[in-house]
């Protein structure tokens, strides 16, 4: 059939302008500090940002094995605490234990995976909902520890990375840090969504036994998505911690969980960057309506209602929907 | 043993329950075969090939690649040992485009012949269309090239031309004939056409009732009274 290859629609040209998008996204964002002067502007911006890490490590579990997480507060307040402890308690570098606080946490993911991951549905989200309480029920109780509610103030010596510390506690300067991570951890998330790799584990998702019976292991991929997730998530609770310089058992709490998924949910975590732009317009519904009232969770509760019902897909989605129907005859 | 048989099974047993869908059935098939599996709705052709595959559990029986035990091992690693199968309810992956999917099947098996698969079974046209969006002949085929891609031994059919029409069915039947020989590959296919069963097997295996009933060319097994009891008795045009 050679007039069929010839036809045939090619989708992967239109994907591969996402890095070039991306790109060009970033060095906006860069520049968004020089233009913008308001320092409460860019406050917001970088809690956007941190938690659009958060959202964007949700949104990957979603993509790439069909599950919903409540509790992926669990790691990125087990990267926050490692940081804190470790810091106050040993001698170790903070370049180490920044990255130990991101090992540590995916280490377990993966580890845990083997347990959590023999249930699927609302049950794998109570499972998550249960290990993320019963990590903010240690820190609460566990006083001689992590000193309960009151937390810990986050012992910086004055250089991370070779930067002054106070780089990464400035809003202006530490707005970019965390841009430029989220636009990197986007990228390496569109190349997974691409590569062998990605494509398996959409397929364990899709149809797990047919997966075995071509030939894949289906256990490991599926840990390896879950630990992939929980590093992007632990990657956002050091980035937390260091903005902070204090950590307290919040940053563990389940309304966190809920607001990371929120967030993912009105992006859609069908695409890469859906649950990013969804922190940003959840922290600017909360921003715009926390000056008028103490009920602006009520507001974003209407907005998931509205996004839910209205766009399925979430704001991504419903982007997407709107550029193949109104952007010619380009499919995929 | 003088002979390695391509695929060969020794008592395969399967319960549910208390039930044996499937009780002490053997079989050993001859290398580049098409063997004809044919018996009665719920005769237990479809547990065969689950036994045969490595599905499920309760499964009782051994079963020898080219000479090789292969009964201890996974569906999976069945699959990369070289017997791969298809699904007579179709268990493809309806989110994947067709490339993807057969892509993926090929590099398992670490031989990507997926074009050539995909050539031969018609799919280039629809190759870049998500398996969900097309039409369910389509579909089986994909079934198929799941299967058949990355030169497997021995292929497990399941009623591959189940919803075909008559025409179809045949040309399918051909096809795989064709694929059998150039491709060297030995099949046990699962078919209720007796007309493309008669066409392109040398020899049928007929259960029923979970048991092995008899085996033989297609003259001995047409003129087999028990057969045409148990089966052939209806299906027989
Ligand atoms: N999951 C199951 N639980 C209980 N009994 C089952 C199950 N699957 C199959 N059976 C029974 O096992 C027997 C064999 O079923 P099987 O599907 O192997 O038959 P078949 O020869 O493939 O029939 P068909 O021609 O309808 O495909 C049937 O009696 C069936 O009812
Ligand atoms: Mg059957």
């Amino acid at each position: 059939m050679p007039a069929a290859t010839v036809n045939r629609p090619m989708p992967r040209k239109r994907l591969s302008a996402f890095p070039f998008v991306l790109i060009a996204i970033a060095v906006f964002g860069c520049i968004l500090p020089t233009a913008v002067n308001s320092p409460l502007l860019l406050t917001l911006l970088t809690s956007a940002t941190i938690n659009g890490i958060l959202a964007t490590a949700v949104g990957l579990l979603i993509r790439h094995s069909g599950l919903v997480s409540f509790g992926h507060a669990a790691f990125f307040g087990a990267a926050a605490y490692v940081m804190v402890l470790a810091l106050e308690r040993t001698g170790i570098s903070v370049e180490t234990v920044i990255i130990a606080a991101i090992v540590l946490p995916t280490i377990c993911a993966f580890g845990l995976a083997f347990v959590m991951l023999r249930v699927s549905g609302v049950a794998f989200s109570m499972l998550t909902l249960a290990v993320a309480q019963a990590c903010y029920e240690l820190v609460m109780r566990w006083r001689e520890l992590a000193n309960g509610e009151d937390g810990l103030a986050v012992k910086l010596p004055n250089r991370v990375f070779g930067l002054a510390v106070g780089v990464f506690q400035r809003p202006d300067s530490m707005f970019l840090i965390c841009w430029i991570i989220l636009m990197i951890v986007l990228l390496g998330l569109w190349f997974l969504g691409r590569s062998h790799f990605g494509t398996l584990t959409l397929a364990i998702q899709d149809n797990e036994e047919r997966a075995r019976f071509i030939g894949y292991e289906t256990t490991v991929p599926r840990a390896i998505i879950f630990a992939l997730s929980a590093a992007v998530a632990a990657t956002a609770g050091v980035l937390f911690s260091l903005y902070n310089g204090f950590v307290t058992p919040d940053t563990l709490h389940w309304t966190l969980s809920g607001d990371a998924l929120i967030m993912a949910i009105i992006g859609g975590a069908r695409s890469v960057w859906g649950p990013a732009l969804g922190a940003v317009v959840f922290f600017f519904i909360r921003d715009a309506a926390g000056g008028y009232t103490e009920h602006w969770p009520a507001l974003i509760g209407i907005t998931l209602i509205l996004v839910t019902v209205a766009m399925p897909t979430g704001l991504s989605g419903a982007f997407a929907l709107v550029r193949t129907r109104f952007g010619g005859a380009r499919n995929g | 043993m003088a002979e390695t048989w391509s695929l060969e099974a020794r008592g395969l047993t399967k319960r549910y329950g208390g039930f044996f869908a499937l009780n002490g059935v053997s079989i050993t098939l001859k290398r580049g075969e098409i063997r004809g599996l044919i018996g009665s709705n719920g005769a237990g052709k479809s547990t065969f090939m689950d036994v045969l595959s490595g599905r499920g559990s309760n499964l009782g029986g051994e079963v020898f690649l080219e000479g090789q035990n292969i009964t201890p091992l996974s569906e999976r690693a069945r699959r990369r040992a070289g017997l791969a199968r298809s699904f007579q309810k179709t268990n493809i992956f309806p989110e994947l485009t067709v490339r993807q999917q057969v892509e993926l099947a090929a590099r398992a098996a670490e031989e990507d012949n997926s074009e050539d698969v995909l050539r031969e079974l018609h799919l280039l046209q629809y190759a870049d269309r998500k398996a969900a969006d097309i039409s369910y002949g389509d579909q089986r085929r994909v079934d198929l090239a799941l299967a058949l891609v990355g030169h497997p031994k021995v292929l497990l059919l399941d009623e591959p031309a189940a919803g075909l029409t008559m025409g179809e069915s045949l040309a399918l039947a051909h096809l795989l004939r064709d694929l059998a020989e150039r491709w060297d590959l030995t099949v046990l296919l699962v078919e209720h056409d007796m007309e493309v069963i008669f066409s392109i097997c040398s020899h049928i295996t007929v259960l029923h009732l979970g048991q092995l009933l008899t085996e033989g060319t297609p003259g001995e097994v047409r003129a087999n009274p028990e057969v045409v009891r148990a089966y052939l008795g209806s299906a027989a045009a």
